[in-house]
């Protein structure tokens, strides 16, 4: 008979003999496969490591906020990729969590006509696979036709087949990304100064026009017009901003996908919110407006901020898609990178890398967010 | 350099004594240990070069010339896999052993020579990027696109060849990169650019049959380059290089000789000259100096017929395509394509 | 007063009122009982209407849906002759054309097995692992051929809707223990065994899909020694399986953390061994509490199967558009997506519903 000492020395024993097999086996497929990469990479006559860079890339591609050229370096290519990807992914995050409170709050809504029509809506676009939403929907778009075949929407915007050209700022593209950035810093600003809800929200609207307003007086080019409206010239519309169409279209898809999920998650957080509570607000007279702004929305957040970060998340990855129709976000500036220059290992080393970072971030904030937002719970 | 090494390493052992056994390739053994050669197919059609017929079968020419090699290593034309592969795949398919060799309409370039770790053979066409555009748009040349977008397949030589080309006349436009050549096409047809940039040969393939009517489009007059096209395989296999190579140059003595898949018996049972005994393995030794049988050009021709025959099978007048040989045919007919020396 | 009202009995012949009758109510309460309610409901329906008579005028009044009809196409209608000639590219890819009965059987396997899988009878871990097991090996050797004395069809011939099948039925299959086995070792009081599985979960959860499967398409073959390479579809189909895996771990751990403590602890006391508690107490409640979420995951593994299409798999949505890739079918992508939809929205939506319903059963069964 063992005494209760014993046996415990012998689990203990047993465990560290599991943990330290597992180290050995970790360490060794490690080690195995990076002898293996080497001998590989020389066998093949392959040059590694990260010289290629600071080389110019020599080719073009669909999509950029500011500035490139085809004598860019690769560095500053894969820069301008993370940027599209941040900023599709962005974008998204926005119009998704916009769209899907107005669907979820429908699919809440007592009214039959509203909830049908979300319903339907949510059953659609839920149940088909992003991508093949995105290659229809890119499809649909690029037979409109060229900029000829336009479709005019009150002649200062048009949509064709290659873009949605919008009246725009008479600005540089770098201080477009300024704003969007003010924008971004401004929201940041407001969490962190714990403004409630609704009056952050008004406070971030006002003040982002506000700012981008001054920075495009004092920004615009000499003489130039504070706007600057699109116009068909020879093969294309020249002025305002011009979405080209794979971005309109990857949007688009992502918007439609991702709010019927997050639409979901609103909906779920909405009917959670206690019956007792939004009846206090009928006795104390609030209309059904202020009743869901003031009781039914911030209770809800509550249960809703936890899954909608991971729909954020999903966002983020979800860029990825761009692919398929073109879209120069970073997959693609690294897969394209990859075949141009060879550099597999690098690259992908890279690209992974940069999504660990962005969805650790996002994650990040939303468990911040999300302990701020139970912290109020007195 | 390794090339003149290699083919003057033949040369003495073709002076000294036969028995002496040459380098065997890893590959070729690889090969026939397998009993499959792995060739690059395409995700999709790539006309007149790899496509699918009704039929689910893969047919063209560089399906042709893979059907030839596999011939003249196994023995028979159909011991071989198509693995459908993206441009963007297929060096890195090669080089993890997913194919044996790419044989896709891919050019030789130094950076695929050096960094990547490639080995080229000898080149087996030329063509050249160009640009087709739309009629109804009035361009002749590639200045009037100026303003216009421009779609190309991602992570091609092409790619790069226009992006340099347009920067150099400094034409300003707008690039669309795609990842297959079948969505590169269906956004052309839908008008999401007024141009779209592949290799020549293709494009005329495409304006003769595939898009409707040939005159609702261009191609334009610039030739933006002349590319050598051949097979890659990976480095450091010279054995398997002198049997591509010996493969393509037997085809393209073959038809200079005039031995054609029909009458290559005939001529085997009564070879007209030394070279065409040499050729047909009728004289021994053309099998063993590539550690292969003696007969395996024979096979070959019998199999899949000589170069000017598989290219009239694919692109030219036995193919809807009736593309003209122009560079591609013989030296002696006016092209550039010749065959080194078989003694 | 008040007390006679209460206990006042009810009127005979006075019946519950149906559920019919309580939705008529409701409707006609929420959606008409003021001006603006009205209004909305009138313009919404009449909205439907119209998108619908629209879709249906298209769809079915002018469509044509005979291939030999096709010159009538391109006038106002849907053009269904498109599906017609090209159906069997959609469904089964370059697979041999006279072998397409072994394609569409395999198929029905994969699709039997699911829907086996969705009866209570089955609900154990042998009958389940013997129901999958069996059901991917009639496809794969149907598909396969060889085994069975058929012409041999390799992996590369698959394609078309055979194929998003098989790379479903594989995920899953090979996914559900990895996922088990992460979460166990996820909950592990050894703390290597623990962090090893943690950072695998969350890596591979932090990456897009897409880039794991184009990693191990692409770079893992430079990290392995030839013989261990394997085909380009089993790397892929092991890699997703990963991804299946780590998200299945997460839904496995909240089954696990649905049982109180209090249950291992009387295992332990009772003098069980871990794979005792674990098999015979833990696992069985887990699995039940993690069912509504697994189908979730097994729904949008179905969805992202259609991934595979970036990194040159034939799967159904890359058939669909080779089917419109030709010059004479390249104006009806229309039809062709719709198709490649439905057939998707058919198998997510049923997936979907049936999840639900179990939820909701389930909901009911622990009141």
């Amino acid at each position: 008979m063992q005494s209760a000492e014993q046996l415990r020395t012998r689990v203990k024993r047993r465990k560290l003999i599991v943990q330290g097999t597992i180290l050995i086996i970790t360490v060794l497929a490690v080690w195995g496969a990076v002898s293996n990469a080497q001998y590989n990479l020389t066998r093949l006559n392959m040059t590694s490591g990260f010289a290629f860079l600071e080389r110019g890339t020599g080719w073009n591609y669909s999509f950029s906020l500011v500035e490139r050229s085809i004598n860019d370096p690769y560095a500053y290519t894969l820069f301008i990729g993370l940027l599209n990807t941040l900023f599709v992914g962005f974008t998204c995050i926005v119009t998704t969590t916009i769209f899907g409170f107005v669907v979820g709050t429908m699919r809440d809504a007592r009214h039959p006509a509203l909830n049908f029509i979300a319903n339907v809506y949510v059953q659609i676009f839920r149940n088909i696979p992003l991508i093949l939403q995105a290659v229809f929907l890119y499809a649909l778009l690029i037979h409109i036709g060229g900029p000829r075949q336009a479709i005019s929407l009150g002649d200062v915007a048009f949509l064709s087949g290659r873009g949605l050209m919008l009246p725009g700022l008479n600005v540089s593209p770098w201080v477009a990304v300024a704003m969007l950035g003010a924008c971004l810093a401004l929201a940041i600003g407001l969490i962190l100064a714990k403004v409630t809800l609704w009056r952050g929200l008004a406070g971030w609207l006002g003040g982002s026009v506000a700012m981008i307003m001054v920075m495009a007086v004092s920004f615009r080019p000499e003489g130039a017009n504070l706007l600057s409206l699109p116009e068909l010239q020879g093969l294309r519309f020249r002025g305002g901003v011009s979405v080209p169409i794979e971005l309109f279209a990857l949007v688009a898809s992502i918007t439609l996908y991702g709010s019927a999920y997050i639409a979901e998650i609103v909906r779920g957080g909405l009917a959670q919110v206690p019956r007792g509570l939004v009846e206090a607000g009928q006795a104390l007279g609030l209309t059904r407006a202020a009743i869901w702004a003031r009781i039914k929305v911030p209770m809800a957040l509550r249960s809703i901020i936890p899954p909608l970060g991971n729909q954020w998340i999903f966002m983020m990855k979800a860029t990825t898609i761009g692919i398929a129709i073109g879209f120069s976000d970073l997959f693609y500036i690294t897969v394209n990178s990859i075949s141009q220059s060879g550099q597999t290992l690098e690259l992908i080393l890279l690209l992974m890398l940069t999504f660990l970072a962005i969805n650790y971030s996002i994650a990040i904030f939303t468990n911040w967010l999300n302990a701020r937002l139970q912290l109020k719970e007195h | 350099m390794h090339r003149v090494l290699a083919a003057s390493a033949m040369v003495a052992a073709s002076l000294m004594a036969p028995q002496i056994a040459l380098a065997e390739s890893a590959t070729v053994k690889q090969i026939e240990e397998r009993g499959t050669l792995l060739c690059s197919g395409h995700n999709g059609s790539y006309f007149g070069f790899v496509e699918v017929n009704d039929n689910n079968e893969w047919k063209g020419l560089d399906i042709d010339l893979c059907r030839a090699l596999t011939t003249a290593i196994l023995g028979d034309p159909d011991k071989n896999q198509i693995v459908p592969l993206s441009w963007a795949q297929r060096f890195p398919a090669l080089q993890s052993g997913d194919v044996d060799v790419i044989i896709k309409a891919t050019g030789w370039t130094m950076g695929r020579d050096t960094e990547q770790g490639l080995q080229f053979s000898l080149p087996y066409f030329f063509g050249g990027a160009q640009l087709m555009a739309h009629g109804d748009l009035g361009v002749t040349d590639v200045a009037g696109l100026e303003g216009g977008v421009i779609c190309v397949e991602a992570g091609t030589t092409i790619e790069r060849l226009v992006a340099n080309y347009l920067s150099t006349e400094g034409i300003e436009h707008d690039m669309v990169s795609y990842e297959s050549a079948a969505e590169l096409r269906s956004a052309y047809l839908a008008n999401r650019c007024d141009a779209f940039a592949a290799w020549g040969p293709f494009l005329a393939v495409l304006r003769a049959t595939e898009i409707g009517d040939p005159d609702a489009h261009v191609i334009l007059s610039d030739q933006l380059s002349a590319e050598p096209i051949a097979a890659a395989m990976r480095q450091g296999d010279e054995g398997f290089v002198d049997v591509v190579n010996w493969m393509l140059s037997a085809l393209l003595i073959a038809e200079e000789e005039g031995v054609t898949s029909e009458n290559v018996n005939d001529m085997a049972a009564n070879p007209a000259n030394p070279r065409v005994a040499r050729l047909l393995g009728v004289e021994p030794g053309m099998g063993e100096r590539l550690g292969l049988r003696d007969t395996w050009a024979r096979d070959m021709i019998a199999a899949v017929g000589n170069f000017g025959e598989i290219y009239d099978r694919n692109l030219g007048k036995d193919s809807p395509y009736k593309l003209d040989r122009g560079l591609n045919n013989l030296w002696s007919h006016g092209g550039v394509l010749y065959a080194p020396i078989l003694d | 007063m008040a007390l006679t009202e209460i206990a006042a009995p009810a009127p005979m012949g006075l019946t519950p009122p149906s559920r019919v009758q309580i939705a008529r109510t409701k409707f006609l309460k929420y959606g008409f009982g003021s001006p603006l309610a009205a209004a909305v409901s009138v313009l919404v329906f009449a909205l439907l209407a119209y998108i619908l008579w629209r879709f249906v005028d298209w769809a079915v009044v002018h469509a044509v849906w005979s291939r030999d009809n096709v010159d009538q196409c391109g006038h106002g209608g849907a053009c269904w002759a498109v599906i017609d000639a090209r159906h069997r590219l959609i469904l089964f890819g370059t697979y041999p054309f006279e072998e397409h009965w072994r394609s569409t059987l395999a198929a029905i396997a994969i699709v039997a097995t699911v829907l086996l899988s969705c009866i209570p009878a089955m609900w154990q871990p042998a009958r389940l692992a013997v129901l999958w097991v069996v059901g991917f090996a009639a496809y794969y050797l149907l598909m396969e051929g060889s085994l069975l004395g058929l012409q041999q069809v390799t992996t590369d011939g698959w394609g078309g809707l055979s194929l998003t099948l098989f790379l479903f039925a594989a995920v899953v299959l090979l996914g559900m223990p990895m996922g088990l086995g992460l979460a166990l070792m996820r909950r592990s009081d050894m703390p290597v065994v623990k962090w090893f599985a943690l950072i695998i979960i969350d890596t591979i959860r932090s990456l897009p899909l897409v880039t794991t499967l184009f990693t191990a398409a692409v770079v893992v073959p430079l990290f392995l020694p030839g013989w261990l390479d394997g085909d380009k579809i089993w790397r892929v189909i092991l890699a997703f399986a990963l991804f299946f895996a780590c998200y299945q771990a997460e839904v496995f751990r909240g089954g696990f953390q649905a049982i109180p403590k209090g249950q291992v602890e009387a295992g332990k006391a009772l003098g069980l061994g871990y794979w005792n508690i674990m098999g015979r107490i833990v696992l069985p409640q887990v699995f039940r509490h993690a069912l509504p979420s697994t189908i979730n995951m097994v729904v949008v593994t179905f969805k992202e199967t259609a991934i595979v299409t970036i990194i040159g798999f034939f799967d159904i949505l890359a058939s669909g558009k080779t089917a419109f890739g030709t010059a004479d079918w390249a104006p009806y992508y229309i039809e062709v997506y719709l198709f490649v939809a439905a057939i998707y929205w058919v198998f997510i939506y049923s997936l979907g519903q049936y999840g639900e319903y179990l939820k909701g059963r389930m909901a009911l069964s622990e009141r």
